[in-house]
This record gives structure tokens, sequence and C-alpha cells, in this order.
């Protein structure tokens, strides 16, 4: 059964930006945890979320996942370009206790 | 070794134990605890091989941890679940040291050591440092565990907040669209989210022939069939409007894949459906409302127009005196009268009566009021007059609309008076000493049928003091909450009694009796009369 869930990467210099669009679900999630992987020294990824704009909560369980991987080498998860609903489901979650948000890639990449 | 000289020799090591206990908590995985324990061991004992294995529950295999591969399978055959820990050492096998650990969550670690580079076997000093690196390993797994439980506690947590959360959101969300596509894939969105759902879908059908109407899935682009025949879905239904609207969704997702949804799941659904349902019920009221709105100024505006058909004000005819009134009982009615000033002291006084209210007649009253302005200028023959009246009204009206309808022509100077009737009710003429005529003459109401029945005028002569009265049937079938009518004789009786009044009074005063007759129950037809005196 199609996700409808598809995803662009870049890497530049020790950041990893990924792009996704549809559903942040199990597949979703597993799709950008493996993106990830592929790269190894990794010190930011910032995840542009321009084009998901609905999250389930086994999604949400892999960006988890991927906080914890970036914090054993003392990286950083960025969010960018949010929907509003899908930052308060953050929030509510509790991410940005150990990820940050910011509006564009581009401030991203700044801080 | 001695045993003082063993206890110095551990006290030194207790701080690596310590050390080595952090850095197993600090695991992000099992996986990852069980390969920092084995560079540990390699650490501590100075050996390259290790191995290391994984066994869930007592009944499944041995799978290998390590990124080294085991030379060959018979390595598997040191191995033995055990309910404790079970360390054995060999001098002359292919390795050192076999370890079966039983594990807190019911799953065993399997470890296996080879020769130290020193090749030297296992000292007693060595193998109660291996005993306490397992204990330590054994105390990190489970700090490990609870760390995990605790991460799990906190985020089930969570998550029933974001779905309260996310529910009171719909509902507000929901109430909001108008565009029934958006206020769909809304609704979708929010319980998939709720649900953890793999894909969603509505399907719209008309409820009377059963026929689909929309369908709407997220995603979108979905194979609706692996919907619609998934072992994991649940589905509710509500029917508003004609349509019936089903909601499915299928495969709840875990992170080991597709699951069946629980009854909190079912419940998130039909709470969604319901705000849904209520959201599109709302839209309906207001759509109606607005409806009503557009309805009711459309009447103020044809109300406005046929006040200009009603005569504000009736003409002067020299020697006599006239009246009239028209109260409709909605915004627009179909009765109509009026009094046309021909020249020449001719007068055409009409009465007329649509069959039925409401806008529909209020047409038809345009109508004959458009057209007695054009042939009341041609002083055509009342009976030919009429005749004419009928074919267009008959033409410009469906079937089931007709008109009854009064001319009296009147010479003012000679008082000769012609009148048709139309089907209507008969005009009261009293005379001045008291007697009563009624004129019926006439013919079909116009527009009833089309099949050249001729009309026919009655003459009279309105002398002093006589007085002719035209109505409509709002006076005398004007009714009281007991559904009793006024009538025809409480009406010729208020006629014969009040008619020495002057008329603007004896108009206002009939229309107060009538009232009074009819008391709280509603006005259910046009009230319209118009009275001639001869002075």
């Amino acid at each position: 059964m199609s996700t409808e869930f598809n995803l662009i990467s870049e890497l530049q210099d020790k950041t990893l930006i990924i792009k996704t669009e549809g559903y942040i679900n199990n597949s979703g999630g597993e799709k950008i945890v493996r993106e990830f992987e592929k790269h190894s020294d990794i010190n930011k990824l910032i995840l542009n979320l321009e084009n998901s704009k609905v999250v389930n909560s086994i999604g949400i369980s892999h960006l988890i996942e991927l906080i914890e991987k970036l914090s054993q080498t003392n990286g950083k998860l960025v969010f960018t370009n949010l929907d509003p609903t899908i930052e308060k489901t953050f929030s509510i979650m509790g991410l940005f206790q150990f990820a940050d948000k910011s509006d564009t890639v581009e401030s991203a990449l700044k801080g | 070794m001695e045993n003082n000289n063993l206890v110095e020799k551990l006290s030194l090591q207790v701080e690596s134990f310590q050390e080595g206990f952090e850095i197993l908590c600090k695991s992000f995985s099992f996986d990852e605890m069980v390969k920092s324990f084995l560079h540990i061991i390699r650490g501590n004992f100075i050996v390259t091989e290790t191995y290391s294995f994984h066994k869930l529950n007592s009944d499944s295999t041995w799978n290998s941890l390590s990124l080294k591969n085991v030379p060959d399978t018979s390595y598997l055959s040191y191995l033995h679940a055990s309910e404790k820990p079970l360390i054995q050492y060999y001098t002359d096998q292919k390795i050192d040291v076999s370890i079966t650990l039983p594990l807190a969550d019911h799953s065993y670690l399997g470890i296996l050591i080879g020769r130290k580079l020193d090749k030297s076997h296992f000292t007693d000093f060595d193998k109660i440092t291996l005993q306490i690196l397992l204990q330590v390993f054994d105390s990190a797994h489970k700090s490990f565990l609870n760390q995990k439980k605790e991460k799990k506690l906190i985020f089930d947590l969570n998550e029933k907040i974001l779905q309260l959360n996310n529910l009171i959101d719909t509902g507000i969300e929901l109430s909001r669209y108008d565009n029934k596509n958006i206020l769909f894939e809304l609704a979708l969105g929010r319980v998939v989210t709720l649900t953890n759902a793999s894909s969603a879908v509505i399907i719209i059908n008309d409820a009377k022939n059963d026929t689909v109407e929309n369908l709407i899935s997220f995603p979108s682009n979905i194979d609706v069939d692996g919907v619609l025949n998934s072992p994991h879905k649940i589905e509710c239904f509500f029917e508003f409007n004609d349509k019936n609207y089903r909601f499915i969704l299928s495969e709840k997702e875990t992170r080991k894949g597709a699951t069946s949804f629980n009854d909190l799941d079912e419940m998130l659904l039909q709470a969604v459906s319901r705000q849904v349902n209520a959201s599109l019920e709302n839209e309906y009221l207001l759509s109606q409302s607005l409806q009503k709105e557009r309805i009711e100024k459309e009447l103020a505006l044809a109300a406005s127009i046929q006040q200009k058909i009603i005569p504000e004000n009736l003409p002067k005819i020299p020697g006599y005196e006239l009246a009239g009134i028209n109260i409709p009982s909605r915004e627009v009615g179909g009765d109509y009268y009026d009094c046309f000033d021909l020249g020449g002291g001719k007068y055409a006084l009409i009465m007329a009566d649509v069959a039925g209210k409401g806008i529909s007649a209020a047409l038809l009253v345009s109508t004959l009021n458009a057209a007695l302005n054009s042939y009341l200028e041609f002083n055509l023959p009342l009976s030919e007059l009429a005749d004419k009246l009928n074919k267009l009204i008959y033409k410009a009206s469906p079937p089931d609309k007709y008109i009854t309808f009064l001319i009296a022509l009147l010479n003012s100077e000679s008082g000769e008076i012609e009148v048709v009737n139309a089907g209507h009710n008969p005009a009261l003429l009293l005379r001045n000493d008291g007697t009563l005529e009624q004129i019926e003459a006439g013919g079909i109401g116009l527009g009833m049928l089309d099949l050249g029945i001729p009309y026919t005028s009655t003459n009279t002569t309105l002398n002093a003091g006589d007085k002719l009265f035209l109505y409509t049937d709002g006076i005398p079938e004007a009714m009281n909450t007991k559904e009793e009518e006024y009538s025809d004789e409480k009406m010729i009786e208020f006629f014969k009694v009040n008619s020495a009044q002057p008329l603007d009074d004896f108009i206002k005063n009939i229309v107060e009796d009538v009232k009074s007759h009819v008391g709280e129950a509603e006005q259910s037809d046009d009230i319209t009369s118009m009275i001639l005196k001869r002075v």
C-alpha cells in the first residue's frame, strides 16, 4: 500500500539536510532514519518538514531515535518549516527539549 | 594468588568497574551495550577473539550480535540457555570461556571468549573479575530497561495528552470549514494522527441508489481496495441529507508492523466522524438560513412592487364616495382591487383574487394589472374584455392557477353600472331602502379554461343612497381558532347595519370585526374590500 512519502537530502560539510514530503508514519520515519544512517560524522541534521503536514506517534518515535543517535555524538537535530499543527504536536511530545526549530533551512544553517 | 593480593587488585579495579557501568548505561541500544561490554572484556583480559549472541527467549535461536562472524556454527554448541548465569572455562577447546547470562527481560546473552594474547588461561583473579563484570552488565542492562520503560511511559503519557489536544483542536478546526473536501481531508489527517492508522478513507454514497458520489483518502493516492480488504481495519457510518458517510481506517501502526485497532481507536474514529457530521449539519443549517434570508429579501422586494399595484388613493368620483382596503396574509398577496378612471365620467371598479398565495399569486396579480391597464384603454365591451383576460391568464398561468375576477363599469353621470363576475364572490348591492341584491352573472374564473365559453354581463343602476360592496373571500371565510368562518351571513348583516357610516370608517370597522372574530388564529387569507356609494 503506497504511503506516498518521499525525501531528498543534501550534505553540506557535516550538516545533513533532509526535506520530506508526505505522512511521517512508521514507514516515513524509517526512511528518514535510514537516510541519516547512510552518512557518518554528521553533527547537525536539518529536517525540513515543509511538505509534511501529518505525523503520527510512531513517526515521532523515529524522530526521537534520531535525536538520541545525534546526542551520542553531541550532534543536533533542527526542525524547519513546521506546520503549526506539527509544531504543537512536537511541543507536546517534548521534542523541543532535545531538538531545535527554525523557520527556514537557511536560518538553521546559520544557527 | 594470595587472597590479600587479590583483594588489593580488585580494589584497584573498582574505579574501572564503575566507569564501565557508566559507559554501559549510556548505551543507546542493547546491541551497543553488548558491543561496549565486549570492548571492556577485551581490555580487561587482553583478548582479541570475542563473540556475542542474543536469544529472545528460551524457545528462540541464538542470533549473532558481533560484527566479526563466528568461524563456524559449532561455536553455538558452547551456549546453553540457563536460568542462572553459566560460565564455563576450557583449556583444550576453540575458545577459553563460554558465558550464558539470563537477562531481566527473559532473553539470554551469550558470550564466547577466545585465548588471551599471551596464550595463558584464565586465572582465578580473571574469573572473579569476569563474574563482577557480568554483574555490572546485568545491573547496567536492568538500568537500561528501566530507562526504556520510563521513556515509554513519558512517551505514552505525552501521546495521550496529544490525543486529547488533537481531539479538541479537530472539533474547533472542522467547524471552520464550509468547503467539504477540505473538511474531509482535515478529518482524515487528524484521525490517522489520533489512531496511528496507516491510511484512511471516506466514502460518500447516495443513500437512495447506493452509488459512490465521492471518495477521499489519506494519503491521497492509496490503493483503496487495499484499505477495504485490510485485515486490520475499523469503520463507522453516519447518514445525513440522503447521503451515507463511511469512515474507514486501516492498519494501526507500531514499530513492529501493523496491528489491530483497539477500543480507544474506535471511539476516536467515532468522535471525529461525529464532528464531521456536526460540521455538515451546521453548514447545511447556515445555507438554509442564508437561503431563507434571500427569499425574505425577495419577498420584501415583491411586496414593495405589489404595493405599487394596489392603489394608494382611489380616484374621486363626483357624486360618489369610494373606499377600499387590502390586507395581505403574507408579505405578498393574491388579492387585487383598483378603480380606473376611464375618462368621460366612466370608471372601472376591479376586485380579483388569485387562487393561492405568495410570489406566484403576486405574479398573476401583476399580469392582470398590466393587462387591465392595456385593455381598458380600448373601451371594449366587458364580456369581450373578460374573454381576452381569460385567454391571457390561461396562457400565463399553470393549470392550478386562476383568478376570480369582478369588474363593475360605472357611468357616474347616469349611475348605470355594468358588471361581469368571473367566478368571484357576488357583488352586494344595498339599495337605499334596505333591499339587498347579489350580482353573480358572468362566467368562469379567469385562466381556468380556454373553451370560448362566453362571459355575460348584468346591468343595473345606482341610485342616491345605494351602496355597492365588493370583497374577496378573505372576509366571509376568515376562521377563528375553532375553525368557524366569519360567514357570508355575518358579513351581509354587518354591511346592512353599518353601511350608513362614512365609507372609510365602514371599511376599517368591517376589518376590525373580522379580526375580532378571528381572534388568536393566524390570518389565513388576504382581506380585500371596496365600497361605492352614490351620494
